[in-house]
């Protein structure tokens, strides 16, 4: 049993195994990536896909109701093999040394990411392409400058993030080719193009994105898409460097209480735990006085709350969903959701601003200044 | 230097010609071109001809119409342009002068 797909093929509707229609679909585009640079490619394409679909009806006529991988070969077959194509073109004879002559020029190798052999951003794919080492090797390597860094491994994951912005995806088979360093030949990239036949990737249902028509107006609405994502991606990682100095100072915070309560529960039930927590706060800010959380307003404290939840929260949960869109092919946060948490985001750091600027600040009038109320904060050495 | 590279060269030299000899006579399909041209064993995949049909209807040396047919879509109907009659002209005088100098070559 094969799953089909309904193909539209010069005007005609073909109903195509799946296999066929990879073989199909990867022959075509590597005579486009052949004949892009020539005037009327489009046409020459469109020449080649109905003469395609004209063969393809005659078998349909003799009765098969699926194109199988047999009869696109022999059609293939027919049309001829790439090679063969540019080899008998005369034209095309001149283009490759035009061609032949500028690979020459850029052979040199390029630093791309590499989209086919990547575990987070393909930097270390990519690495591995340029030094034509084991991308394994450069991992390793990297995994341990990291851990014998030790204080200094947040450079290395700098370092990483940043090469992450800033170097492109080798996305065009060109670029793939730059990216070890070999020639853009025609030849070579008849030859990277022709290697993904083997590849039956997950990404058969592509055709569905690519093959319809995008009006202008959502073309433009991908293009803000990918622009608002980018600057959430950008600022989702400057934050995440930004906090992670904090958010770790609170789950150092909270394993030190982690330890206070099993410390007390241990030293003799619920009556010391308070005491526990106590000498945990007291022990680390020995300046703060957190029985003053009891003179805060009830509402204020738990809207300061909520704020300082969603101000770690929502920076953190999108860092891992990053993380995760890049691990485990998560389907990306939609647009709309991104704009909600950035807004919720804006809203709770302003919320947190405005109380901790109430409650924590001194208060400053004509008599100089002096203790909030409020202020947990019993004494301050400047 | 090897021979098949030499013959080949020579069969890519007179394609031009020989489609415009061809659509001389009376316009066509696409597909009798080709046919015409693999009975004459001047090419072997169909593949080589579309880019070059298409250049020559941008250098408006062909013209092509859509023609309704009765088994499927409109297919491409090529005919020589004006353009393409004095082109074929100067291909017919340089073929007969190449003709002329190997004749004469061989000949003494």
């Amino acid at each position: 049993m094969k799953k089909t797909l309904t193909v539209n093929l010069g005007g005609t509707v073909f109903h195509i195994d799946e296999d066929a229609y990879e073989l199909l679909d990867k022959y075509l585009s590597n005579l486009r990536v052949h004949f892009k640079k020539e005037e009327g490619s489009d046409e020459i394409m469109n020449d080649f896909e109905s003469r395609i679909s004209e063969l393809l009806s005659e078998r349909i006529r003799l009765g098969y109701e699926v194109i199988t991988i047999g009869q696109v070969e022999d059609v293939i077959g027919r049309m001829g093999r790439p090679e063969e194509i540019f080899g008998e073109d005369a034209f095309a004879e001149e283009t490759k040394e035009e061609y032949r002559g500028k690979a020459e020029e850029t052979a040199k190798k390029r630093f791309f990411r590499n989209p086919d052999d990547r575990i987070l951003g393909g930097i270390a794919g990519g690495l591995a392409a340029y030094m034509n080492w084991d991308p394994t090797v450069v991992r390793l390597l990297i995994l341990l400058a990291t851990i014998l860094l030790g204080p200094g491994a947040t450079a290395v994951v700098v370092t990483y993030i940043i090469l992450w912005l800033i170097v492109p995806t080798a996305t065009t088979a060109a670029e793939k080719l730059q990216m070890r360093g070999e020639n853009v030949t025609v030849e070579n990239i008849g030859k990277t193009v022709t290697d993904t036949f083997e590849k039956f990737s997950a990404n058969v249902n592509n055709y569905v994105n690519s093959g319809k028509p995008r009006t202008a107006a959502q073309k433009f609405g991908d293009g803000l898409v990918n622009v608002i994502g980018f600057i959430i991606k950008v600022l989702g990682i400057l934050v995440a460097i930004v906090l992670l100095p904090p958010v770790l100072l609170i789950l150092f915070v909270l394993v030190v209480v982690l330890f206070a309560i099993i410390i007390g529960l241990i030293g003799g039930g619920i009556g010391l735990l308070g005491g526990g927590l106590g000498a945990a706060f007291g022990g680390i800010f020995p300046f703060m006085d957190w029985n003053m959380a009891g003179n805060y307003p009830e509402g204020a404290l738990i809207a300061a709350t909520i704020a300082s939840i969603l101000i770690i929260g929502i920076p953190v949960i999108a860092l891992g969903y990053l993380i995760g869109t890049q691990l485990f092919k998560w389907k990306p946060i939609p647009a709309s959701a991104k704009w909600i948490l950035l807004v919720l985001w804006l809203v709770s750091l302003a919320v947190t601003i405005v109380l901790g600027a109430n409650f924590g600040l001194p208060i400053i009038d004509q008599y100089g200044w002096h203790r909030n109320y409020f202020s947990p904060i019993r004494y301050m050495h400047f | 230097m090897n021979a098949e590279n030499v013959k080949s060269q020579m069969r890519k030299g007179s394609l031009e010609y020989c489609i415009l000899l061809l659509l001389e006579k009376e316009p066509a399909y696409t597909s009798d071109i080709i046919q015409k041209l693999q009975e004459a064993k001047l090419i072997v995949v169909e593949g080589t001809l579309y880019p070059l049909l298409t250049r020559l209807k941008n250098t408006e040396l062909l013209s092509y119409q859509w023609v309704e047919s009765n088994q499927g879509p409109p297919r491409k109907y090529y005919k020589l342009t004006e353009k393409g009659e004095l082109f074929l002209g100067e291909l017919e005088t340089a073929w007969q002068e190449l003709n002329n100098t190997i004749n004469h070559i061989r000949n003494n």
